[in-house]
């Protein structure tokens, strides 16, 4: 138990009534913190952009401030939802995944961008449907995996069965075409599988086969495997396929300690293509330095440990659909996390993914930030009924 | 809670997951330290060997003024248009408007453009106008850039061309004063190293390497105001008599330094189109040569003089209008008699001047001559000056000897008849002409007896009265010195018939001589092709003017011409 969450419910405790919140100090904190520098930064690695775009050098910044808003509060929503009604609606919300994946390929209502259909236009915004498509997955399966928990653990349909429904939104989302989406999406949902007690062989067997069909994928479409493997020597073709690379490991360069300032970097001015999307870590790397990027890391080693430990919790209370969900998020941020990190060091290739919680982006933000208040709602439901129980045994 | 009872999986398959991501973080960190510490200077010189250039830093040229500082070339400032292919490309859509802006054709720029598509830096259009600039700017197309450079104006365009010269695209003298004081004149660029976006703009200045120093001024001898008119009034001549071309030189008696110096035809510098010819752009008072034809008469008289052979009433005999020299006959245009030195020189006879010559030692002759200048260059300084062409007298023959007393035989530019003038104008003292204004020059040096310039002079002003061969070179109020020359052109088979340069030489005022001015008209096509005739009155018009303009005050106020010449310019 950590002490930030037992300082803030010990005041509730010593009450007649369970505590009305109980709050996973720690992991709130460190999402906080994360959105707070990601929205600097966006500001940051946005002003060339924006103002060469938009004659607006702070329109990225009002942007994502307001995202960043609208998230809060959706999320402050979401933590008063019982995770009840989310169990409830997994089956409704695998099938809205599936619309709204197949409403990109309509003519008005899906947006093209740079060659590829992910956005919905809803007039004010535009939604990218993948984002939410990835978090109604994990709530279907955490739901799923309940259900049929020794379906999954014993037979091959039960285990085969929510696959077979994901992969037709893999395909969607390959559809699209939306690479990296797809392969988050299956890693969480094979990491949520492996957590909830998947059989070894056939779990095995399904990774082998999985990954020989992503190679397939990557090997079907020239412009991938140049992409794939442009990132093992980026100095080979610096203008070319390596270019966003090279140009993302000088920002790093450049940046030293502890960073050339914030504002001052270079790097974002053009050099860097998506500075404020998906190369946001090597603007900090840049303007921040090697203090600002382990700040990074280690705000997102917190906040994946916290939510796996708030699943963990909830394991070994039997408190199973919580425990899978929490699992869910956890693998969805955190790979996600870590491969834009790892994409921006060049230790992984070039793939479009965001950072959660920082990079520019609405429909991330939102979706993140309700994902992370059901991660603290079922730390909120766990501990309050810790907190009657054991009052329950006290007067006993 | 309403899940179904179900056995928590063993912690070890959490574990696992949980091992993966912290050997992701661990991962994440050692590449984070890697790059930022042990890869850092590579990383940084990479990036510094893209986004960081030296650019230089324009400065103007200096200007080159005539003598009361009027501009005669200033360096404005222009914008050079240059584009990065790369980017310039996304915005095809708005070529035609630049296209119509700056003047080009679509066609030629998407083919020219096309074609060095690879390159980073390529000039669009050198040196638009600011205003051009300003409103390609607003277009705002991607990849557009401007280079500040300087663009050379000559405000008095083809007027002082020949003298001023010109610069090239890149701003270095290609001709005339541009090319001899390049050195002076040349602005030194700056240097400073920048940091450059992608798009090119400069986004913070990192240091200046050199200051940029601009060019200095110069200040020529030349009056621009002389130079219009001369340039007015040869135009006007060479056109009337359907020449080929013409010059005329105005030198400062005192200072030698020359006031105008004008040709024909002529180039406007700031319009290149006539530069490609040569026959436009010669500043043929400087690099051209003639045979001075009588004009080198005085010089002859004046090296007998020296030597006691002659005075002015020294009576000799030119009948009958022909002299027999070897094989060739000298001729008079008709039999003068017997006929003293000074009528010898208002008449131009041949005949008396070839007497003369064949009396006076070659030797003497010779250092006469050299001494005025001929044949040698006047140390103006002017780029491509000729030297001329005087051979040694231990060459001469005879009929050289005789041919020389008339002004053929050697050759002269404009301006060494300019300078050998203005030595009998200057009471036999030489000063060497120059297109500088002021300045340290070497003190005049003797090269003539006062007495023999002063009798030269006056026989001189005998040559523009009445009876004289240049009447038409008076100038009413004044007492004008001069002489005539009609020089036959020389061509593939010797002189020519009908080929004519006609040239005046004059002096003003004979009573305190100012300023010296040389008029050659060659080729006259009309009836009129004496000096006298064409190049007289050029001299005249021209000299009137000019002596208004520097107040040199009458010296002939009893000559009833006077009256009558104010009476009619008033009308």
């Amino acid at each position: 138990m950590s002490l930030a969450s037992a300082c803030i419910s010990s005041e509730f405790a010593r009450g007649e009534r369970p505590a009305r919140f109980v709050v996973d100090l720690p992991l709130l904190l460190a999402a906080l913190a994360l959105l707070v520098l990601g929205l600097v930064m966006v500001g940051s690695a946005s002003i060339g952009v924006a103002q060469h775009n938009f004659g607006d050098p702070f329109h990225y910044l009002w942007r994502q401030g307001a995202y960043a808003l609208v998230a809060m509060v959706l999320g402050a929503v979401a933590f008063f939802v019982p995770l009840e009604f989310w169990r409830r609606s997994g089956p409704l919300l695998i099938i809205a995944a599936a619309l709204l994946l197949i409403l990109v390929f309509l003519p008005v209502l899906g947006q093209e961008v740079k060659g590829s259909r992910r956005w919905l236009n809803l007039g004010v915004v535009n939604l990218q449907a993948s984002e939410l498509a990835k978090f109604f997955v994990i709530v279907y399966l955490a739901g799923y995996l309940v259900r049929h928990a020794e379906a999954v653990r014993t037979s091959l349909a039960g285990f085969l069965r929510p696959l077979v429904l994901l992969s037709f939104l893999v395909v969607l989302l390959l559809l699209e075409p939306d690479f990296g989406a797809a392969a988050v999406m299956l890693a969480t949902a094979m990491g949520m599988m492996w957590l909830a007690g998947a059989r070894m062989s056939q779990f095995v067997l399904l990774l082998l086969i999985l990954l020989a069909m992503l190679a397939a994928v990557a090997l079907l479409e020239s412009y991938r495997l140049d992409r794939l493997t442009a990132f093992l020597d980026p100095w080979k073709d610096s203008t070319g396929s390596g270019f966003q690379l090279v140009q993302a490991l000088i920002a790093f360069g450049r940046g030293d300690w502890f960073g050339v300032g914030l504002g001052s970097g270079i790097q974002k001015l053009f050099y860097l293509p998506e500075a404020h999307t998906d190369f946001l870590l090597a603007v900090i790397g840049e303007e921040l330095g090697l203090v600002g990027v382990l700040a990074v890391i280690a705000l997102f080693a917190v906040l994946i440990h916290r939510i796996f430990r708030v699943g963990r919790e909830a394991e070994k209370r039997d408190h199973f659909f919580a425990a899978w969900l929490c699992y869910g998020v956890g693998l969805l941020i955190g790979l996600q996390a870590m491969i834009n990190m790892g994409v921006n060091m060049g230790v992984l290739p070039t793939k479009g993914l965001t950072l959660p919680l920082m990079s520019y982006g609405g429909s991330s933000l939102v979706v993140t930030a309700i994902a992370l208040a059901i991660v603290l709602r079922a730390h909120h439901e766990l501990h309050r009924y810790d907190r009657v129980s054991q009052r329950r045994v006290k007067k006993s | 809670m309403t899940d179904r009872p179900t056995a928590a999986v063993s912690p070890f398959r959490l574990a696992l997951v949980r091992g993966i991501f912290l050997f992701a973080v661990l991962v994440l960190v050692w590449r984070g330290i890697d790059l930022h510490v042990f890869q850092q200077a590579q990383l940084q010189r990479e990036g510094d060997a893209r986004a960081i250039r030296v650019v230089p830093l324009a400065a103007h040229r200096g200007m080159v003024l005539d003598r009361n500082r009027k501009p005669l070339a200033i360096s404005t400032p222009v914008d050079s248009l240059w584009v990065q292919p790369r980017e310039f490309l996304q915005a095809r859509a708005q070529w035609p408007a630049l296209a119509k802006i700056i003047g080009m054709d679509v066609a030629r720029m998407e083919r020219f453009v096309m074609q060095r598509q690879g390159r980073e830096f390529l000039y669009l259009k050198r040196r638009l106008t600011p205003d051009k600039a300003d409103q390609v700017r607003a277009l705002k197309l991607p990849g557009v850039n401007f280079l500040r450079e300087y663009r050379r104006y000559y405000p008095l365009g083809e007027v002082a061309a020949h003298v001023v010269g010109y610069t090239d695209v890149d701003d270095r003298g290609q001709e005339g004063i541009e090319l001899a004081w390049e050195d002076w004149l040349r602005s030194r660029p700056g240097k400073k190293r920048v940091v450059r976006n992608l798009l090119g703009q400069i986004i913070e200045d990192v240091e200046q390497i050199e200051a940029a120093q601009a060019g200095r001024d110069i200040v020529l001898s030349l009056d621009n105001r002389l130079q219009y008119l001369a340039y007015r009034e040869l135009k006007r001549a060479v056109k009337k008599h359907g020449a080929r071309a013409g010059s005329a030189v105005i030198l400062d008696v005192r200072s030698g330094e020359i006031l105008a110096m004008v040709n024909q035809p002529a180039y406007n510098p700031n319009n290149r189109q006539r530069l490609r010819t040569a026959r436009f752009r010669k500043n043929r008072a400087v690099t051209d040569v003639l045979e001075p034809g009588s004009t080198i008469k005085p010089f002859i008289v004046a090296a007998a003089m020296e030597n006691g052979l002659v005075r002015p009433h020294t009576v000799i005999n030119t009948a009958p209008g022909l002299l027999r020299v070897g094989h060739n006959t000298v001729r008079d245009i008709r039999n003068y008699g017997r006929i003293d030195v000074a009528t010898i020189l208002k008449k131009s006879s041949n005949v008396g001047a070839t007497r003369i010559a064949l009396a006076t030692p070659p030797e003497q002759v010779w250092n006469t001559l050299v001494r005025v200048g001929f044949g040698q260059p006047t140390a103006s300084g002017f780029p491509g000056e000729a030297t001329g062409r005087l051979p040694h007298y231990r060459n001469w023959r005879e009929i050289e000897r005789a041919t020389l007393a008339f002004g053929y035989g050697l050759a002269v530019t404009p301006l060494q008849l300019a300078q050998a003038y203005a030595v009998i104008a200057n009471g036999g003292m030489m000063q060497r002409p120059a297109f500088l204004f002021g300045g340290d020059r070497d003190a005049p040096v003797r090269v003539m007896k006062a007495k023999t310039a002063r009798d030269i002079l006056g026989m001189l002003e005998a040559v523009v009265s009445s009876e004289g061969t240049a009447s038409q070179a008076a100038i009413p109020g004044y007492r004008i010195a001069g002489k005539t020359g009609t020089v036959k052109k020389v061509g593939p088979g010797g002189y020519l018939e009908d080929h004519y340069i006609s040239v005046f030489v004059g002096i003003a005022p004979v009573s305190d001589p100012r300023m010296v001015m040389v008029v050659t008209v060659d080729d006259p096509r009309g009836e009129d092709y004496y000096g006298g005739k064409v190049a007289g009155p050029v001299f005249a018009r021209v000299m009137a003017g000019a002596l208004r303009l520097y107040n040199v005050p009458m010296d002939d106020l009893d000559n009833p011409d006077i009256r009558l010449a104010a009476v009619e310019g008033r009308q």
